[in-house]
Order: structure tokens, then sequence, then C-alpha cells
């Protein structure tokens, strides 16, 4: 039991190749490209889902924030479609490999960084200090702001990680419960079947809510470096 | 037997039986050839159950499905460990 629990982690591969490049793939063909003024159904619904979502997030940036418009979108998008993919029977999810999502996480945060240091070198340096701090405080409050930030990219990297992972997990392993309480009491079985309901409710949910908040907090790291 | 059309151009559904081993061989293998084999193929799901006036649910769905089975035939020797069986 234990092997086939984290045998649906493992990255796939058919007779040696990699097809998990397939699989990260495969999210863009359910977004086509719209091609005339008027689309078909599909694409109008998902760019009225994408502007919705591009007002609400670009509101707060200025100028110089707005251009990352298209990325932080497109981030969006990608980890929203995959993680919802990834609810499908069966299927594999990338953003359960704690490896794809550092390569989201840190070029991201990264590029902030190095933004707010480029472009306003004083104001990012004067964020390692928050205003109003006592005086024998300030050489530990730099450590701490310091350690803070850098831990910024590995925490956004693992809480996507370990929330979609561990939803997949707990999906698991309440099914193969219901499953093998079928025969020994079938009304445990029914209300862990209604857990399994109510948890894969739960997953809907947190698929899109991880999306969300990792764009979220890019966004606004974004903010606080333009 | 004879054929006015000659083998190469006929669609798959033209081809008589006999002929078949002669049109595989001389279908385009090249990179490209293959390219231009999933963009049409593309192309023809896309416009027939997509990219239409009324498209409905069944477009994206059947999209759906099959990757779903693409998952299940590439997972199903690991789910054979888990079927309610005596001895495995």
């Amino acid at each position: 039991m234990n092997e086939n629990l984290f045998a649906s982690f493992a990255a796939p591969s058919m007779m040696g190749l990699p097809i998990v490049v397939l699989i990260v793939m495969f999210p863009s063909v359910l977004f086509p490209t719209p091609s005339r003024l008027i689309n078909n159904r599909l694409i109008s619904i998902q760019q009225w889902l994408i502007q919705l979502t591009s007002k609400q997030m670009l509101a707060i940036h200025n100028q110089k924030g707005q251009t990352w418009a298209l990325m932080l979108m497109s981030l969006i998008l990608f980890i929203s479609s995959t993680n919802l993919l990834g609810l499908l029977p069966h299927s594999f999810t990338p953003t359960t490999q704690l490896s794809m999502n550092l390569g989201m996480a840190i070029p991201l945060w990264a590029g902030t960084v190095i933004t707010g240091f480029r472009y306003k070198t004083k104001a990012s340096l004067a964020h390692f200090l928050p205003q109003g701090t006592p005086l024998p405080l300030i050489p530990m409050l730099v450590v701490i702001e310091t350690i803070s930030l850098l831990i910024q990219p590995m925490a956004l990297a693992v809480r996507l990680t370990a929330n979609i992972t561990a939803g997949h997990l707990l999906i698991h392993l309440i099914g193969g419960a219901t499953l093998a309480l079928i025969n020994i009491s079938a009304t445990t079985a029914f209300i862990t079947f209604i857990i399994l309901i109510l948890l894969t409710i739960l997953e809907f949910a947190v698929a899109l809510i991880q999306a969300y908040v990792f764009t979220l907090l890019v966004s606004l790291y974004l903010h606080d470096n333009t | 037997m004879a054929s006015s059309i000659p083998v190469k151009e006929k669609k798959l559904m033209e081809v008589k039986v006999g002929e078949l081993p002669g049109w595989i061989l001389m279908r385009d293998f090249t990179p490209k050839g293959i390219a231009g084999a999933f963009q049409r193929g593309y192309y023809r799901y896309y416009n027939k159950y997509i990219n239409v006036k009324e498209g409905g649910v069944a477009g994206i769905s059947m999209v759906l499905v099959a990757y779903v089975l693409f998952n299940y035939c590439h997972s199903y020797k690991e789910l054979t460990h888990e079927r309610l069986h005596k001895y495995h």
C-alpha cells in the first residue's frame, strides 16, 4: 500500500521517454487562440474570465507593475488549469512536483527583487527595517527581515506543492477506505463516501485558490518592488 | 487492380484493402509530415466541435475523457495491483 500511494506522483514516462512534457503542455490545448472579434463559445468564456481576473489582479499596480500583466495572467491560468486537470481520475498533476513549483517560484520572486533593487535601490533596502523600531532591536530585525525575504520563494513553492499533494493523497486514502468498507459495513461506507464528495468539492476550491494565492503573492512582491 | 487515380493521392476511405501497404508506405513520415498530420487532425476536431456557432460542452468533454483514458492506459500496470483478487 505504501508504494501504491505515492506511485501516482511519480513522473510518468513511456518506454523511457518522459511524457511528462506532453502532460505539462496539455492544458494549452484547452485554451485556443482567439482569431476573430466574436469567437466561439469556449474562447468567449475564457476571455471573459481572463478579463475579470486581470482587472482584479492588476488594479493595485502602477504603470511599471502592469507590464507584468501577461506573466501574472498566464501564471494563474497555468496553475489553475493544471490543478483542475489533476482532479480527473488517474491523471498526473505537474504541480505536485516540488521541482516544477520551485522552477516557477524562484525566477518570479527573483525577478521582483531584482527589479526593486535596480530601480528603487534605497526603497528596496529600506524594506528590511520596518518603521519605528527601537534602536537596540535594529540588527536582529534586519537579520529577521532578510531571512523572511529569502524564504519567500521556498514558501511559495512548498505551499503549492504541499496543498495539492495533500489533497490528492487524502482523496486516494478516503477513496480506498470507502472501497474497503463496502464489504464490512455499508453505512460506514456511505458516510465515508459523503466525506469523499465533500473532499472533492474542497479540492476543486483548493485548486483554484492555490493558483490565486500564488499569483497574488507574486504580484504583491512585485508591488513592493516597483 | 486497375485504379485510375494514383494510390498516393487517395484518401484513406477510398483506398482498396489490397493497396493499403503501398498507401501507408507512401505517406510522409518526415518530422514535417508528422507535424502536418497532427495539425490537420487538431484543426479537423477543432473546427467540427468547438469552432462552431452553438458549440456545447461535448466538444471539450470529449477531449477530457480522452485524456482520462490515456492516463488510465498508462497507469494500467500499477492499477492491476489494486484489484480485489486473492492472489495478485
